[in-house]
């Protein structure tokens, strides 16, 4: 499945992943390809994507939202940064 | 030949003048070009945005939301105003600052108190020289605007928005179309324009999201952000409409100095050729004469 980070200025992330580890606002929650069209709040914390070819990218977000449709999750944030 | 001096002296002139308004024409068409970039950049978040308010968005939800409250009759209104700190640009703020103009005169003729808000040393200037009060203004920007400064720009008006204090919130900036094009342009950010269903809404390829933990929840966090986006957005466009329309600026700017100095060349070598065959008349008149 694909994935996204996007903030207002600008994307952050965008690729092939397996997995998506994300803070939600209640707390984390995990995405697996072809899961079910889902919207929801996120809090603040760390987003790990694990990438398709292995490898792992972390950020740092607070707040927005995630979305999964069509086995592509998008994360839009308005704070996000990239850890290494 | 004093002809000939002081026109050389002016040919110099403007050819340093030239040499100025071509080195800003090519700093302008390299800051528009990164400006460009980030208007580009900052076009996926305010689709994301769009698409999932526009698929949550219901009209039975509007009544629970402030920011989506239409006023009836619109009786105080907002009104932020784009311009840049910078001049050397053509038009561009005497266009920005005239349709800012047009709608609080068209606001005012109908009945609505209005406030000011005026971002730009150009615009704040031209305010204060008239004499118009406004409730801010603000020179700080820079040539690259954040989504901070979008948030300190909007976060009183839309707190004001909320508690009625008013009724309607309009953003005036340029709109970036291409480097050529960059009309003054007025939206109406608040009350929020909730933005169409993706796909249309007779369609009925919508997803069946799964929504943590509401609808309602999620639009009460995405709204306000929406709002904050339509700001940044302004300022990022206005950024690169500034430097395309000062490079269209300076360009005619350098057109109209070549354009001097080849007129000037001409009349130099023609005072150059006129005392050339004075002189040679004079030698020839001379020989003539002792020769006679």
């Amino acid at each position: 499945m694909k994935a996204s980070v996007v903030s207002p200025e600008r994307t952050l992330y965008e690729g092939d992943v397996s997995s998506v580890v994300a803070p939600a606002f209640d707390g984390e929650i995990g995405i697996l390809p072809r899961h079910a069209p889902l919207v929801t709040l996120l809090g603040r914390g760390v987003l790990r994507l694990e990438g398709a070819g292995g490898g792992t990218r972390r950020f740092d977000v607070a707040g927005g939202f995630l979305q999964v449709a069509d086995d592509i999750v998008r994360v839009v944030t308005e704070t996000a940064s990239a850890l290494a | 030949m004093a002809k000939g001096r002081e026109l050389k002296g002016r040919i110099r002139s403007f050819e340093n003048t030239r040499k100025i308004t071509r080195t800003m024409e090519m700093v302008a068409t390299s800051k528009m070009k990164r400006a460009q970039d980030r208007v580009v950049a900052a076009r996926p978040y305010a689709a994301a945005l769009r698409e999932v308010i526009g698929s949550l968005y219901s009209p039975e939800l509007a009544a629970r939301f402030p920011l989506l409250r239409q006023p009836a009759t619109v009786r105080r209104a907002a009104v932020l105003l784009l311009t840049s700190n910078r001049g050397q640009a053509g038009a561009f703020n005497s266009n920005l600052i005239r349709e800012a103009r047009g709608l609080v005169d068209r606001l005012e003729r109908s009945g609505t108190a209005v406030e000011l808000h005026v971002v730009g040393r150009k615009g704040v200037g031209y305010f204060r020289y008239i004499g118009r009060a406004m409730a801010s203004s603000r020179t700080d920007l820079t040539d690259r605007p954040t989504t901070r400064d979008a948030t300190d720009l909007v976060t009183g008006v839309m707190d004001a928005f909320v508690r009625g204090a008013l009724d309607a919130v309009y953003v005036v900036y340029a709109r970036f179309v291409s480097a050529l094009a960059t009309p003054p342009t007025t939206d109406r950010i608040l009350p929020v324009e909730p933005p169409a269903r993706p796909g249309g809404r007779t369609t009925g390829r919508q997803h069946d999201y799964l929504l943590l933990p509401s609808a309602e929840a999620i639009l009460e966090e995405l709204l306000p952000a929406y709002v904050r986006n339509a700001v940044y957005r302004a300022l990022v466009e206005t950024a690169a409409a500034e430097q395309g329309a000062r490079r269209t600026a300076m360009k005619a700017a350098t057109d109209n100095a070549n354009e001097v100095i080849n007129t000037l060349r001409r009349q130099f070598n023609r005072a150059r050729q006129a005392q050339i065959t004075q002189e040679i008349a004079e030698i020839v008149g001379g020989a003539a004469a002792l020769g006679g």
